[in-house]
């Protein structure tokens, strides 16, 4: 095992982990789609946040074709999927809410988590 | 270690957690797993080297470069890139800007995802699972508890940051500073405005 010495620290430090991965099918969302979020409870890791499961919101960004954080976990590969950034309203996600009804939460999610919404 | 004696005479152990990391530390030394010199430049880096100053000077220059600014918006990882400032959590970052009609805050419900490449080492209250739950369902009280009252004709955007992105602030410019440089400028890019539970500092509070 070669170990990592003091004066090589700072560059492997500033050199960055590409994240994402080449060769991408086409994606189901486009920006502004409607998209509800599937009910999804997997015994092991994933990146989809309890409070957004069954909740429906729009696609606000298309981050690019990304590495799958959930097989990566369990060591079942990079299983690249599109990324997307999905908008929220507050109360979309935590019903009555006091703010701005045009208050928003963004989150970022992978095409599995997403269905087309239904209306 | 700071030493802490009580008043029986006799000194208490330092807490658990230091306790732990260092038996974890010289584990890993005496094995051969880690280099201590490489470990003592990990944490020099994020104590001393890496740190809200950095993400300060780009936030300012921003503010005095509309040109540079639309840039970050367009294209936030590849600009940090060409600066140098890039790397472990901060591979793919986006801008975000706040405006006369939108605050935008940022968090990690999941963990504590945070743009460390830009902005050094997040706060012990980023982490902390009230901020994390209450962020996003109720946003509004949370930043009145750090003293930022967005109107209620603003729209408050919150980003959780769950996959690799990382999410900044680009706070608004305080009013009355159209005559600062660039380096005075980053002086009113506090770190908490860039994850945008905070204002930029107006400029009477700031050190002259």
């Amino acid at each position: 095992m070669r170990l990592l010495q003091a004066n090589e620290v700072h560059d492997a430090i500033r050199t960055p982990t590409n994240f994402t991965r080449p060769d991408a099918p086409p994606t189901r969302f486009s920006v502004g789609d409607r998209v509800t979020v599937r009910n999804l409870n997997p015994t092991g890791h994933t990146r989809l946040p309890q409070y957004a499961k069954g909740r429906t919101g729009v696609i606000s960004i298309h981050h690019g074709f990304f590495v799958f954080p959930d097989t990566m976990a369990h060591g079942e590969g990079d299983q690249p999927q599109h990324l997307y950034n999905v908008r929220f309203t507050v109360g979309e996600l935590f019903g009555k809410h006091g703010g701005n009804p045009d208050d928003h939460v963004y989150i970022d999610m992978w095409e599995s988590y997403l269905d087309e919404a239904s209306s | 270690m700071e030493q802490i004696t009580s008043s029986d005479g006799y000194t208490q152990p330092p807490p658990y957690a230091a306790l732990r990391v260092k038996a974890i530390q010289s584990l890993l030394v005496d094995k051969g797993l880690v280099v201590e010199d490489a470990l003592n430049e990990v944490v020099d880096l994020y104590e001393n080297r890496i740190g809200p100053k950095d993400g300060a000077a780009v936030i300012a220059r921003a503010w005095a470069e509309p040109e540079f600014r639309q840039q970050l918006l367009d294209d936030g990882t590849g600009t940090l890139a060409e600066l140098g400032m890039t790397g472990f959590e901060g591979a793919h970052v986006v801008f975000v800007e706040n405006t006369d009609t939108v605050h935008n805050v940022v968090v990690c419900t999941l963990c504590s995802c945070y743009p460390w490449a830009v902005l050094g080492l997040p706060p012990a209250w980023y982490k902390a699972p009230q901020y994390r739950s209450r962020a996003v369902m109720e946003p509004r009280d949370v930043l009145q508890e750090f003293g930022t009252f967005v109107p209620d004709d603003k729209e408050v955007r919150v980003w959780d940051s769950t996959a690799e992105i990382r999410y900044i602030v680009i706070p608004e410019r305080p009013a009355g500073t159209e005559d600062l440089t660039v380096e005075q400028l980053a002086e009113l890019v506090n770190r908490d405005s860039m994850i945008g539970t905070r204002l930029a500092t107006p400029r009477q509070e700031a050190i002259a």
